[in-house]
């Protein structure tokens, strides 16, 4: 990814939020991807996750923050993408569900949080066979760029 | 919580706790006297007690069907207490007792849950005040001539009161609550029997024109004094008052000789007790406070010297030095000082006459002449030595004028010197966050001392305290594991009762017996052994102990069967066994009834005995042909090893044909510290609980056989164990997968072994076993051994696993 610093002068990031919501936008290759941030609890650096025999592949294993013990996703695996070796700027969201149960997901790069306005947010197209549709909320377009919204339950939960 | 008032959610829990914890005392209190065929003067002074204090608790939080069940229960123990009749079922009582108990059991229950809405106990109720009445006219039965004549029953107590003094007869009289005008109701019970009475008089006196009058009736009671006609006798008089409308109850009165008016009956029994508090105890002021809040509901009058306590720091000093007198009137004098008795703190209390208030040196109650004794207890203060002059015999002697003897006052003034209490009740939710900050401090304690930052550096003062703090550690740890663990006892007093209900349903005569009930264990272990005790339990009173004494006759032993039920520890686990001495589990028939089941899965005569015996464990299995109302649905055992599993232990069933059998229960001491063995595979660290290995060692290559199909099998000391590699089970990359330069540990769980393969051993340490997110749950991570996982020092992650399962996947 080149172009960090993305020129959405669409976007109001000071107050008004009710006609909108918060986005984190991260990238997995050359797409970009948002998770609403009332989902994420924190974002962290990634860190040597222990293995978690007999589990799915696309759950990598347990991290330890601040002394719970914490499942982690790949979701460049989830989306049957190729794995790459993680770098400096690789991270984990972590993400709190309402029971306090809380999951990280492995993204590239993490960009920015945004409000998006509704009105540049649209269904997703409904293509049975496009597999990682099951993930996607919905579709946000700003500028002719496309973003994917994440469905964070069916994300984490659905198998 | 719809059944409490607002503001009341705060005492629920409270409550709940407390009367549990009376009605399980009852029930204890019950079961002895039952086995001992008599109630002793304690034991009903104690279900008396009981009940009284749930009768409180329970009005005060809203719930009047118990308030009402243990009203009647008091009642009628009050007639027991009181009268002593002859019971003539002993068993429908308790039976009608142990119901009432039950029900307000079930009723604690339900309590907590939203909308509940309050069990109607009438039922209950009326079967109860039907057998009090009974008991009252057994009362009357009752051969007279015991000292205890009834004082409620009009024949034989009349005569006794009535021959003392020229015939005179005087009787307190109390009106049903609520009947109001209280005043005609007395009249028309003077106008009934004037024509009966050669003499009469009664106070109030006025009774006729002044309505005010029946306040005082309602407080202090209707006092009539008379002396029946010629033609008639005080018996028939009594029993004419008992019949007149509205009369609740009365009681003789023994005159002895006073006149009348003195008796007046609100100054008449005033009592003065000096309290003196726990030396060293503090604020002395503050807890003569105490004493005087606890008592002043039961007191008509209430007066104490130091009378500024509230509001004077000083008198504390004076009741350090004069202690602490407290003067009061009440109908139940006894309970009043029971009351004071066991407030905290205070050490002891003596009786004293106003008028010698300086010399209060008598210990013994000055047990003088009585001005009001029920009839029933006069003989006995009459008999009783008096141990000093009296003292007083003013117009106002001071003392306990109820139905006490003096043996008892005295009991009452040598015991219970004060014992100070030291025990709280603590919730649980708080010793859980204890805990779990206990198990988070250890981990940041290994976290600080063997921080790398430190590596290669000398430091000896900072590894001193270091040393200390890793000790004091292990002591907090210790300490907090120690407050949660309550011994078995309560699990066990709890299938006395079980025991008592099935003894008598199905007719056998057992006896239980208790071995090791001190034994610890954690709290919420506790918690989830009720139910397979009771279910091993039932299942031996049920099943295996014989059925006939007959039939145990015949085998050669006792006639009573005996049903143990023993606790030890053993190598960080807590063993339990219930063990009958009945018939024994019948392998062949087990065998017989597994293959029709279909729960075979070799050739029968290939299964060994114990492993025959375990079947009745499995799901649908009861060798039991009928179903009865104790067991028999085949659910029981299967249940009973579920639970056990859930809390990390493991039952197994041995047997003797002919000579009983046994349930054993293996449990861990607690819950959520393990001690394991770290192991390495790999990258890979993961804990085996240390109380599943047997022993760890290298191979020698002439320890290694395989089988035809190529499993691996490691000899040790003439017998074969499966050899399990960790990498190949859990599909990781270790860093040899030599057997000969890696480690081998040998764990065993529920009796079968096998031989783990890792890369190497790491070391023995603590860990607080933190479970999985439900996330991996989904997965199914625990059937593939792991039981959950642990932070180490280091901040990583460790695996523990399920031994048990590892062996029964492979």
């Amino acid at each position: 990814m080149t172009n960090e610093t993305y020129a959405l002068d669409t976007i109001d990031n000071s107050k008004h939020h009710s006609d909108g919501i918060e986005v984190l936008f991260f990238t997995l290759g050359d797409t970009i991807y948002g998770i609403e941030i009332k989902y994420i609890n924190e974002i962290i650096g990634i860190e040597d996750i222990t293995v978690v025999p007999k589990i799915p592949p696309h759950v990598k294993g347990v991290i330890n923050i601040r002394g719970k013990v914490v499942p982690v996703i790949s979701i460049r695996r989830r989306f049957y993408m190729e794995e790459i070796p993680y770098d400096d700027r690789t991270c984990i969201i972590v993400i709190e569900f309402n029971d306090g149960n809380q999951v990280g997901i492995i993204v590239d790069r993490v960009q920015e949080v945004v409000v998006v306005k509704k009105e540049y947010i649209s269904r997703t197209p409904d293509y049975k066979n496009v597999n990682t549709n099951r993930y996607i909320k919905n579709i946000i377009e700003i500028n002719e760029d496309i973003k994917l919204l994440l469905d964070c339950d069916k994300l984490i939960l659905d198998d | 919580m719809a059944v409490f008032e607002a503001g009341m959610e705060a005492m629920v829990d409270m409550y709940i706790f407390e009367t549990t914890s009376l009605l399980e005392q009852l029930d204890q209190t019950l079961i002895k006297t039952e086995s001992d065929k008599n109630f002793g003067e304690e034991e009903i002074n104690e279900i008396f007690r009981v009940m009284h204090t749930i009768k409180g608790s329970s009005s005060m939080m809203g719930l009047e069907n118990m308030a009402r069940i243990a009203h009647i229960i008091e009642d009628m123990f009050f007639i027991i207490r009181e009268d002593k009749p002859v019971i003539g079922s002993v068993e429908s009582l308790y039976e009608l007792i142990f119901t009432a108990s039950d029900l307000m059991k079930s009723e604690i229950e339900l309590v907590q849950e939203e909308d509940h809405v309050l069990t109607d106990f009438s039922d209950c109720c009326n079967k109860m005040s039907a057998f009090a009445e009974a008991l009252k006219n057994g009362g009357t039965a009752a051969p007279a001539a015991e000292a205890s004549a009834s004082a409620e029953a009009p024949a034989p107590a009349a005569k006794a009161g009535g021959d003392g003094e020229d015939h005179l007869t005087t009787v307190r009289i109390h009106f049903e609550d609520d009947c109001k005008m209280e005043n005609l109701r007395a009249l028309l019970v003077v106008s009934k029997i004037t024509e009966d009475c050669s003499h009469l008089e009664y106070i109030p006196s006025d009774i006729e024109n002044n309505s005010d009058a029946s306040k005082d009736i309602i407080e202090n009671g209707f006092f009539v004094r008379f002396a029946p006609a010629s033609d008639t006798n005080a018996d028939n008089v009594l029993s004419i008052i008992a019949e007149t409308a509205n009369v609740k109850s009365y009681e003789i009165i023994d005159m002895a000789g006073e006149s009348f008016s003195t008796s007046a009956p609100s100054s008449g029994d005033a009592v003065m007790v000096k309290v003196t508090f726990d030396d060293d105890c503090k604020m002395e002021n503050l807890r003569a406070l105490l004493v005087v809040n606890n008592i002043k509901d039961y007191c008509k009058e209430l007066s104490f010297e130091p009378s500024d306590i509230e509001s004077n720091a000083n008198s504390a000093s004076v009741i350090v030095e004069n202690g602490f007198l407290v003067r009061f009137t009440s109908t139940m004098p006894e309970e009043v000082i029971k009351m004071i008795e066991t407030t905290p703190n205070v050490k002891a209390y003596q009786f004293v006459g106003e008028s010698v208030e300086a010399e209060l040196e008598a210990v013994v109650p000055v047990a003088a002449a009585v001005p009001a004794v029920t009839v029933s207890a006069a003989p006995a203060v009459k008999e009783a030595p008096k141990p000093q002059p009296p003292a007083v015999k003013s117009a106002e002697p001071a003392l306990p004028a109820e139905s006490r003897s003096l043996d008892q006052l005295n009991n009452m003034l040598n015991t219970k010197g004060g014992a100070k209490q030291s025990l709280i009740s603590v919730n649980l939710n708080k010793l859980d966050t204890l805990q779990d900050l206990v198990g988070e401090i250890v981990i940041t304690e290994a976290m600080v001392t063997s921080n790398p930052d430190l590596k290669g550096l000398r430091l000896d003062n900072f590894q001193k305290a270091a040393r200390q703090l890793r000790k004091l550690n292990s002591e907090l740890q210790d300490t907090v594991m120690s407050i949660r663990m309550v011994p078995l006892s309560g699990a066990f007093n709890k299938m006395t009762r079980i025991v008592r209900d099935m003894k008598v349903k199905l007719g056998k005569d057992v006896d239980l017996v208790f071995e090791g009930e001190d034994t610890e264990v954690d709290k919420s272990i506790i918690d989830q052994l009720n139910d397979p005790l009771m279910h091993m339990v039932r299942n031996c009173m049920d099943h295996g102990i014989e059925s006939s004494s007959e039939e145990r006759v015949l085998a050669g032993k006792n006639p009573k069967g005996k049903l143990t039920l023993s606790a030890y520890n053993a190598s960080g686990e807590v063993i339990i066994v219930v063990a009958d001495d009945g018939g024994g589990i019948n392998p062949q028939k087990v065998l017989e009834k597994a293959e029709r089941a279909g729960i075979l899965n070799r050739p029968p005569d290939e299964y060994t005995e114990k492993e025959v015996f375990n079947m009745i464990m499995l799901p649908g299995f009861s060798t039991n042909e009928e179903v009865t109302e104790f067991s028999g649905r085949g659910v029981g055992m299967d249940v009973v090893r579920k639970n056990i599993e859930k809390i990390g232990g493991t039952v197994s069933v041995d047997s003797r044909l002919g000579a009983g059998s046994s349930f054993t229960i293996k449990i861990p001491l607690s819950l959520s510290i393990v001690d394991g063995m770290e192991v390495s595979v790999g990258d890979s660290i993961f804990t085996i609980p240390i109380n599943s290995i047997r022993e760890s060692f290298k191979v020698k290559a002439n320890q290694l056989v395989k089988d035809t199909s190529g499993r691996e099998m490691i000899m040790i000391r003439g017998e074969c164990f499966p050899l399990i590699r960790l990498y190949e089970l859990y599909d990781l990359n270790p860093n040899t997968q030599d057997l000969y330069e890696g480690i081998v540990i040998l764990v065993e769980a529920e009796r079968r072994c096998a031989c783990i393969f890792a890369d190497e051993l790491i070391g023995e340490q603590q860990v607080v076993v933190k479970p999985f997110s439900p996330l991996l749950n989904n997965y199914n991570i625990k059937a593939n051994g792991m039981a959950g996982c642990s932070i180490l020092g280091d901040g990583s992650i460790t695996i523990i696993l399920d031994v048990n399962n590892i062996i029964t996947d492979f």
